[in-house]
């Protein structure tokens, strides 16, 4: 099965439920056991959340969207993030060690367990930001 | 998330009710962290919890130091299996007291 489903959002904290619901809503598509479906909804709503607390850190309102696009091809599963917040430096993308226990840090961990992959892409067209988030289903 | 507290004793019982993210994190901080830091033992009931992110966990582990630096502790309790997920993929459940 083949899919493709694509929704921007406002860029705010009351916009997570959304991204979860539009999640939850595209993989009812798909045929996948309730654990995992669980799993990519935390890890798009992780990505959301990065943009929205790090992306625009000091931003008090915006107007701006973020777009989040799940594609399904050849059992191939791809979420791209694309945003216009602060550029985002791949190589500063760090979660913190497990072992150093303290609130914050965990978004990123979170969703290196749950996708293969987590890369930035460059080519935004128009975005700032490009993240894709990819994993064999 | 709505919640309900309820106290017996030196115990407060804060039930939490629907979704924890980033969105409602203050307003989960502003309910436990005082009680918290008046030094009572909180029970946190997550039973009818049916989502939580590394927000919501950020919320259990400054709870959980809070307690710590008041000589009281945070127990959390009837974990949802969706909620445990999550804190287990943090490996906080040997760290968090839970029951």
């Amino acid at each position: 099965m083949n899919l493709t489903e694509t929704k921007d959002f406002p860029v705010n904290t009351s916009s997570l439920k959304e991204v979860r619901t539009f999640s939850r809503e595209t993989f009812e598509k798909i045929n996948l056991s309730q654990d995992l479906k669980d799993e990519l909804v935390l890890a798009i709503a992780e990505a959301a959340q990065n943009i929205v607390k790090h992306g625009y850190k000091g931003v008090e309102e915006t107007t701006d969207r973020m777009e989040i696009k799940i594609s399904l091809k050849n059992g191939q599963l791809e979420i791209g993030f694309f945003d216009k917040g602060k550029a985002v430096v791949p190589e500063n993308v760090q979660h913190r060690q497990l072992d150093d226990i303290k609130p914050g840090g965990l978004g990123t961990f979170f969703i290196k367990q749950i996708m293969d992959a987590a890369v930035f892409k460059k080519d935004q067209k128009g975005w700032v930001n490009h993240l894709i988030l990819t994993k064999k289903i | 998330m709505t919640y309900k507290v309820t106290e017996e004793g030196n115990i407060s019982t804060v039930f939490l009710n629907g979704e924890i993210d980033m969105d409602i994190t203050d307003k989960a901080k502003e309910v436990i962290l005082p009680l918290v830091e008046s030094g009572k033992e909180v029970h946190l009931n997550l039973k009818d919890v049916s989502y939580m992110d590394s927000s919501g966990i950020s919320v259990l582990i400054e709870s959980h130091q809070k307690a710590l630096e008041k000589n009281t502790k945070v127990i959390v309790k009837e974990v949802s299996k969706s909620v445990l997920k999550v804190i287990m993929m943090a490996k906080l459940e040997q760290i968090l007291n839970l029951e």
